[in-house]
């Protein structure tokens, strides 16, 4: 087997487009996290050049997902889908603890956090089976329950850790896609109604801390003192940006913490209070480039394989966005769901460059296949 | 790869176009929505938000819940909360808070008081968390900080509980101490926060989550100046649940009081289900100086004493059992049929095995003996014979049975196994095949053997019941603040002796024999209530050492004196309590060992006979404090 071939045509029609939105988002979101000025102890590194750092090995990932052509790739889907379950497993058993939540694979000085390679791992896997049981006709549920299962692996395994918003995400883009593929009218009906019937049970399993927050988002004002506290000062934070911003560095809820996880799930608020509505305008405006960008991939290219991971990738980003930017506006519950290239975040940064260079690898080589 | 990718079935591309553009007009839609919001939050309310921000004078406030209370059998409180003054700092803009602190130092000086910093003024902190800079201060800085807080800006005293034990030093190596909580406790779990109070050892510690309650928060707003103005929110904290011991404080007492100035440990034991009565270490610590923080030096101090006033030695401290172990080679021997209860075996004084002779502890010889005269006058030359005749690894069979050799799973941390030696046990761990002058040390409870005072008391509790072996425990029930049974923890069997009535019979009128026969080596554990069974013991400490402890021992020199034992329990007809007790260093078992056994039995059966009215429990709450925390006066 091959694994690459040189082909100039690959060098002659790469995405500039592509790889330069998303390296100024990036940028965007180091000059962020250096604002936040958050240390991890006296001697450690700042976070911005740790961030530097994944995003560095981030981009050797994507050249990486880049030049191996995505059917090549599409081969070793189950492959890459056991090994990520192994991970999640690896994880939920000898797993590193932080903040009560087993989440991470110590490598020595890296904390590597699997569940970020499992959004993307479902996205190829889902492709996979979709583009191996193609259909002219909508798909009946009896003819989901494959992916279902392949779904809820996952999905459990990060639930447990606990992560949420995670397990949430990785549930989201995997029902976009199979929306998106097509599903019968009438199974999507049933299927919904089992979700909600569900929906009483589910609430039984999540953690204390989860509930509140759902509750605090339906009241916030009931608990000031709890999750209801982050997005009052989130909102405040973001508020007092004002039109044009505070400037760099000047943030005042930043600069005196009183933003929780300000550097994480709420690094928006960060960046809305230094550079105002104009630079949250101007970064809203680079994200929705970015989605029609990877939307436009996705219907140019030439077989079905490189449509659904185009949009599988492009819905990842976007509902991730979608959900962050909701929950610092106290639009949306509170789920730790960060905001993607800007949140801080190695495993995310590293796994979404990754995906980004599967988008890449589908724009280009629609210049190569032929129909 | 050059092949052709055709679409056998199923969509094309095109068709996608159609779900693609409506996607597009959707997320353009989610992004607009999210772009009004902005707008709404920074330009419409931006100027009101901005204000907010600027005298954002919103502050958390944590509220420590009260401990629960730890209590003796009968109700009695051992470990109670009593408020402690901290002073605190809360951030307020525009003020430097080394300044700050320097202004009290020298407010301080003025009624020449010392600063004294429990910790370094944190680097950063939280804006919107109050500092502490001080904790349980004296009333001459509580005065001074509240006559002199306009000076002193964010500055105000705060009253939170603190433990306090009322007999802390010889309760000390059960209920442990408490502490904050460390960094690792807080990286663990999501349930502590920075400044928590959690058990550091003891009972304290593995019953934290009951003993813990329920922290509370204030979300408060302050004015320029740090004072509070009023309250936006509150939850109160939940008192913790309270331990119930079966522990009788009174007997605890008897037997702290019974050591004198020697040090050791002692259990007593409910042989009919294992509950702890009376526990003691010595020497111990007052777990009160941890509560309001210990000083380097003086946790220096505890750590470096020799005598190890930090371990229970009667889970940790492990003991070559001594001739208190001949209770199990004469169970073996009857057991294994190597000899009968009338086989007489001759003693001249020594034993001779190859070219070596084992002394036995009598140079003149006990003459012909059979076992319950071996027993009683604890001849060594005839357990030599019989521990020779039943080999070693019949010996930790039976051993084993009695629980020896691994942890008892009491409820507290740092229960030490003992040592069963075997042969296998000896190849592994020292790569040597077994000798048998060894099976000869070890028939007499010397040569590898190691036990905890605990483990000793077990296995004398199984033969006084009859044969069964309970696993010892310390805690009764634990109980919601208000009284309620929240857990009942019922006595658990670990296994049966499984031997003969006949057997069980011999060795205990051997063992009454012990204490009240002319001649046994127990005599003075004798006492006018209680018909009592018993053995002495007394254990070489140096020639069975680790180097590096004969080591220690040399350079401390002049210790190096037997340990004595004594294992007993009473009444003979139906045991209700049994005594395991060793004095280190303190020479031999029926001389310095059997006397305290004598006053922990005294004390036993003289409170029954006192406490034939019930008693009512009664928990005071210290002044101050109420049911849910502590409210300042």
């Amino acid at each position: 087997m091959i694994f690459f071939k040189y082909d100039r045509r690959i060098f002659q029609n790469f995405d500039w487009t592509l790889l330069a939105l998303v390296m100024s988002i990036c940028a965007i979101g180091i000059i962020n996290i250096y604002s936040t000025g958050f240390s991890l102890g006296d001697n450690q590194s700042p976070l911005y050049l740790k961030q530097l750092q994944w995003m560095a090995m981030g981009l050797a990932f994507m050249l990486f997902a880049f030049l191996i052509d995505y059917r090549m790739i599409n081969r070793f889907a189950y492959f890459i889908y056991a090994v990520s379950i192994a991970l999640l497993i690896y994880v939920a058993l000898f797993g590193h603890i932080a903040n009560g939540a087993q989440r991470w694979i110590s490598f020595g000085f890296i904390l590597f956090q699997p569940s970020e390679l499992m959004k993307v791992t479902i996205i190829i896997v889902l492709a996979r089976y979709f583009d191996d049981h193609k259909s002219h006709e909508p798909y009946l549920l009896r003819e989901l329950f494959v992916p279902l299962i392949l779904v809820m692996i996952p999905c459990v395994l990060i639930l447990k850790q606990p992560d949420l918003g995670t397990a949430l995400i990785v549930l989201i883009v995997s029902v976009s896609m199979v929306l998106f593929i097509g599903m019968n009218w009438k199974s999507i009906l049933i299927a919904a109604s089992g979700i909600l019937a569900m929906m009483p049970v589910a609430w039984f399993f999540l953690k204390d801390y989860q509930k509140d927050r759902l509750l605090t988002f339906i009241s916030p004002e009931t608990d000031p003192l709890g999750t209801g506290y982050h997005i009052i000062q989130s909102m405040i934070a973001i508020g007092s940006g004002g039109f044009l911003g505070k400037g760099f560095l000047k943030g005042s809820q930043t600069q005196l913490k009183y933003l929780p996880e300000q550097q994480t799930d709420f690094v928006f608020s960060v960046f809305a209070e230094e550079w105002g509505f104009v630079g949250g305008l101007v970064l809203v405006i680079m994200f929705l480039f970015l989605l029609i960008w990877g939307l436009r991939i996705a219907l140019h290219s030439k077989d079905l394989l490189g449509t659904i991971l185009a949009f599988g990738i492009t819905s990842l980003i976007a509902w991730q966005m979608v959900i962050n930017l909701g929950m610092v506006l106290g639009m949306m519950p509170v789920v730790g769901i960060p905001l993607p290239f800007i949140s801080y975040g190695g495993s995310a940064m590293f796994t979404l460059l990754g995906a980004i260079g599967l988008l890449m690898n589908v724009s280009v080589r629609r210049f190569i296949l032929q129909r | 790869m050059e092949k052709q990718y055709k679409l056998r079935n199923g969509p094309g591309p095109a068709e996608f176009r159609q779900k693609l553009n409506i996607i597009m007009v959707l997320a353009s839609l989610a992004l607009l929505v999210l772009t009004v919001r902005l707008w709404h939050l920074q330009v419409i309310k931006g100027d009101e938000l901005k204000q907010r921000s600027e005298n954002n004078a919103v502050r958390f406030r944590k509220i420590q819940p009260l401990r629960g209370l730890v209590m003796d059998r009968n109700g009695r409180v051992i470990a109670e909360n009593r408020p402690s003054f901290d002073v605190l700092y809360m951030p307020t803009k525009g003020i430097d808070p080394e300044a700050l602190v320097q202004k009290i130092k020298d407010i301080y000086k003025t009624r020449s008081v010392d600063y004294s910093s429990d910790q370094p003024f944190p680097k950063s902190f939280k804006s919107y968390l109050p500092v502490r800079l001080e904790k349980n201060v004296g009333m001459e800085k509580v005065a001074l900080v509240e006559t002199n807080s306009v000076d002193l800006p964010g500055v105000y005293v705060d009253v939170a509980p603190i433990r306090l034990y009322q007999d802390g030093e010889f309760l000390a190596p059960i209920i442990g101490y408490t502490g904050e909580v460390s960094k690792e406790e807080l990286e663990k779990s999501e349930e502590y926060t920075f400044g928590d109070i959690t058990g550091k050892s003891g009972i304290e510690k593995v019953y934290d989550t009951y003993i813990r309650g329920r922290r509370g928060n204030e979300l408060i707003e302050v004015n320029a100046r740090g004072k509070v103005i009023k309250s936006l929110g509150r939850i109160d904290p939940v008192a913790g649940s309270n331990v119930v011991l079966t522990i009788d404080l009174d007997l605890q007492k008897a037997a702290w009081e019974a050591f004198g100035s020697l040090s050791g440990a002692a259990v007593a034991m409910d042989p009919r289900d294992g509950s702890i009565l009376a526990m003691v270490s010595l020497p111990s610590y007052d777990p009160n100086v941890f509560n309001s923080g210990i000083t380097r030096d003086e946790w220096l101090k505890l750590l470096k004493n020799p005598l190890n006033p930090l371990s229970n030695k009667a889970i940790s401290g492990q003991y070559p059992p001594g001739s208190t172990y001949k209770l199990i080679v004469a169970a073996a021997a009857l057991e294994e049929r190597v000899v009968k209860p009338e086989t007489r075996i001759n003693c001249n004084g020594s034993f001779q095995l190859g070219n070596r002779v084992y002394h036995c502890w009598n140079k003149h010889g006990h003459g012909s003996v059979n076992l319950h005269r071996a027993l009683v006058q604890s001849c060594d030359v005839y357990f030599y014979t019989v521990g020779k005749m039943l080999g070693v690894d019949t010996i930790a069979k039976y051993a084993k049975r009695f629980g020896l050799g691994d942890v008892t799973g009491i409820e507290l941390a740092h229960e030490k196994k003992g040592i069963v030696p075997t042969k296998d046990w000896k190849l592994a761990r020292m790569k040597e095949p077994w000798q048998l002058g060894e099976t000869i040390s070890i028939s007499i409870g010397q040569g590898f053997n190691l036990a905890t005072p605990l483990q000793l008391a077990q296995a004398y509790g199984a033969l006084a019941n009859g044969g069964t072996l309970w696993k010892p425990h310390l805690v009764k029930r634990v109980e919601l603040s208000d009284g309620t049974v929240e857990k009942e923890f019922l006595p658990e069997k670990k296994g049966e002796l499984a031997f003969s009535r006949r057997t069980i019979d011999v060795i205990s009128r051997g063992l009454w024999a012990v204490v009240n026969e002319p001649g046994g080596t127990g005599a003075r554990a004798r006492i006018p209530n209680a018909d009592v069974c018993g053995k002495t013991g007394t254990s070489q400490v140096v020639s069975l050492s680790k180097d590096a402890r004969i080591r220690r021992l040399k350079k401390l020199s002049a210790i190096h004196k037997d340990h004595a034992l004594f294992a007993c329990y009473a009444p003979m007809k139906s045991p209700e309590i049994v005594v395991a007790v060793i004095a280190e260093n303190a020479g031999g078992g029926g001389a310095v060992a059997a006397p305290i056994a004598r006053q922990i039995l005294n004390a036993y059966f003289e409170g029954k006979q006192k406490s034939k009215a019930p008693q009512v429990a009664v928990y005071p709450l210290p002044a101050g404090v109420s049911a849910n925390g502590v409210t300042p006066e």
